[in-house]
């Protein structure tokens, strides 16, 4: 009897576990981001990435479409070359299409934005995105805006 | 002076000499394992004993440290106007940092001592001794069952706390300090990651599970079988696996969060 | 009868030769030698700490000297592998000075214990099993009691069933003895007697109860200082010569094992003042 009742309350725990589990993957954290491992994977080299990081996101009109998964620096064009994965049902942008580094927010964190372009062909794995607008550097806007008022005096 | 030289000396042997059998013990205890496949009802006796019984514990301390948790975030946050944050500040708390090492902890010290004592009193009692010339091997008998089920328990009572914590935290800052419904959850949702913070405070509790269990099993069964060595080896494995359980949370954020 | 006229052993279950072993600092055996005659009770006996107990540690193979063997049955219980010491321990009951019951098992799965390890009897054969054991003890009627509930005589006759439980060939009791009150110590003498009669077992106990032990035992060691002192019938032992073994026998409290622990002269020692400088 007393095995019965060790073994039904043993039970409950593994339940609750699986409750707590539950609310973890669906209330408290976004599961799909797990799923979304199938995709392709597109390049795109910029004078200026600022903060951005590996497995920061990659947005087109603000929606998710991907992840950054590499950063490296190309030392011949002096360039940082960006490698993202595209979720795979995102698979539709021209092959003009344009990226930028944006900030979310004032302070926020840095995150690429794809902005389509009007080609008929599509991008697919290993393309390289041509055009691309870098990351704005705080400081450097900063010094730009103090160093046109000292030129207006 | 030379005797505290002679102390400090013998200090390290017998420190590094018990570090050797620990691993020794380790090696056989891992050994043993496969036997459990067989007999899984060894195993889900233990469960009992350190998850279980664990188990009000957890809920209550998380309960109750999301509830505090949300408490502060809210006073800190509402300063810059982003209160809205709350429920990230609360979740990435808990599933990266409090779940897994205050749940282990409490782990180490409820269910932690308790397979310490009982070890060390079967030894004392002869209980080990006797196991031995019945041919049975303590190892798979007791041992073994005791150090899987720990390994188990460990991150399930992890995972409670944190969706406990969740709730408390949802409790308070949005029923009681009225933060924003629809924001608590959806910001919540959109920062905190499955596959990054969840399944790696899992691991991390995975990981003190196994090495709660390592500590509380070794100094049981390695202790002196009397009443005195008994409780003193109690005492060890909870200052032990609440060391461990520190530095190794703070290698484990360094390797998972920082690349 | 394996016990020749001399006090040698003719035929032995168990051979100890020269068994050195160390404890710390303290010699516990110094190449102590003996046989177990097979088919009878054999009594080892001696003064607290000479280690008896270590001895059947050793026989069962818990504890490793450091030089010596001891043969069960021919076999070197030291250099065996693991799987062929745990069949050659199904061979031995042990009882131990605690009973060394699973205190988280009633008393009839104590008794089973073994079988369920060991065996894959069905049920209803174990619990035949089980019960004879327990009646032979009697205590059939204990079955379902827990460790904790029995008495110190009643753990020790719960220990001695799940010893018999597998049929063993030899039975080392640890101080059986000890602490009972003189009902219980009847009970032990009694049953430790039938039962290595009735089982044709061979019984190895570790005691210093003289009485009780020279009561039921075919064959006596006496051991001291790490060697046998002397070994025969209980009543070529009563015949010794030896002081040390009359002492023994008869519990005087000086002799040939002086009263004083070795100390420095009581006279010097009273009026030399404090001693905190030979401390440390």
């Amino acid at each position: 009897m007393f095995a019965r009742f060790t073994e039904i309350l043993v039970g409950v725990f593994m339940l609750l576990f699986f409750a707590a589990m539950f609310i973890l993957a669906m209330r408290v954290s976004n599961l799909s981001g797990l799923t979304s491992n199938q995709g392709y994977e597109i390049t795109a080299a910029f004078e200026n990435i600022g903060g951005l990081k590996v497995r920061s996101k990659v947005s087109a009109g603000g929606v998710g479409v991907g992840r950054v998964t590499g950063i490296r620096y190309d030392s011949e064009d002096f360039e940082a070359i960006v490698t993202m994965k595209i979720d795979e049902k995102f698979d539709q942008f021209p092959l003009d299409t344009s990226a930028s580094i944006y900030t979310a927010g004032l302070l926020g964190e840095q995150y690429i934005g794809l902005e389509p372009g009007s080609d008929i062909d599509f991008l697919e794995d290993g393309h390289e995105i041509e055009l691309t607008q870098s990351a704005v550097v705080l400081e450097k806007l900063i010094g730009q805006v103090v160093f046109s008022r000292s030129g207006q005096q | 002076m030379l005797d505290w030289f002679q102390h400090f000396g013998r200090f390290w042997i017998d420190l590094s000499a018990s570090f050797g059998r620990a691993h020794l013990f380790l090696g056989r205890l891992l050994l043993s394992l496969p036997s459990l496949l067989v007999r899984f009802g060894l195993v889900v006796r233990q469960l009992y004993a350190s998850g279980v019984l664990t188990l009000s514990i957890v809920l209550v301390s998380g309960l109750f440290v999301g509830m505090v948790l949300a408490l502060q975030g809210y006073n800190t946050l509402v300063g810059f106007g982003a209160e809205e944050s709350l429920g990230v500040v609360v979740a990435l708390t808990l599933v990266r940092e409090l779940g897994p090492v205050v749940t282990g902890l409490l782990f180490a010290g409820r269910a932690g001592s308790a397979m310490t004592a009982e070890i060390g009193l079967m030894k004392a009692t002869e209980q080990l001794a006797g196991l031995e010339m019945m041919a049975v091997d303590p190892f798979k008998r007791i041992f073994a069952p005791r150090f899987l089920a720990g390994f188990i328990a460990l991150p399930c009572l992890a995972a409670m706390f944190s969706a406990v914590g969740v709730i408390g935290g949802y409790l308070v800052g949005v029923e009681v300090l009225g933060v924003d419904d629809g924001a608590f959850w959806s910001q919540m949702k959109a920062a905190v990651e499955f596959g990054d913070d969840v399944v790696n405070g899992l691991i991390k509790a995975v990981v003190f599970g196994f090495v709660v269990c390592w500590i509380a099993i070794f100094q049981g069964s390695d202790c002196i079988p009397t009443s005195e060595g008994v409780s003193r080896a109690t005492t060890r494995t909870v200052v032990y696996s609440s060391l461990a359980i520190l530095g190794l949370d703070f290698v484990l954020t360094a390797i998972m969060f920082n690349v | 009868m394996p016990v020749a006229e001399d006090g040698s052993v003719t035929d032995a279950l168990v051979e100890i030769r020269e068994l050195h072993f160390k404890r710390g600092r303290n010699k516990i055996f110094n190449g102590i030698s003996m046989d177990i005659p097979r088919g009878l009770v054999t009594t080892i006996m001696g003064p607290s700490g000479t280690g008896k107990t270590t001895l059947l540690k050793m026989i069962g193979a818990q504890l490793k000297p450091e030089k010596g063997t001891v043969n069960f049955d021919g076999q070197n219980v030291h250099r065996l592998g693991r799987r062929h010491l745990f069949d050659v321990r199904k061979r031995m009951g042990m009882l131990f000075q605690s009973g060394a019951l699973l205190t988280d098992l009633s008393v009839f799965d104590n008794v089973a214990f073994p079988l369920r390890e060991h065996t894959d009897m069905p049920e209803s054969l174990i619990r035949h099993l089980v019960l004879l054991r327990l009646h032979a003890v009697g205590l059939r009627g204990a079955r379902d009691l827990k460790p904790a509930q029995l008495s110190g005589g009643m753990a020790r006759r719960v220990a001695l069933a799940r010893a018999l439980i597998l049929d063993p060939e030899i039975i080392m009791y640890d101080e059986p003895f000890t602490g009972q009150d003189p009902i219980s110590m009847g009970v032990l003498v009694e049953l430790i007697a039938t039962i290595n009669e009735a089982l044709n077992l061979t019984s190895l106990i570790v005691s210093h109860d003289i009485g009780e032990a020279m009561s039921i035992s075919d064959y006596v060691v006496i051991i001291s200082d790490g060697a046998v002192v002397q070994a025969g019938t209980p009543e070529q032992l009563q015949q010794s010569s030896s002081e040390w073994v009359q002492q023994f026998l008869n519990g005087k409290a000086d002799g040939p094992v002086p009263f004083q622990y070795p100390a420095p002269d009581y006279h010097n020692d009273l009026f030399s003042g404090d001693d905190s400088q030979e401390k440390r």
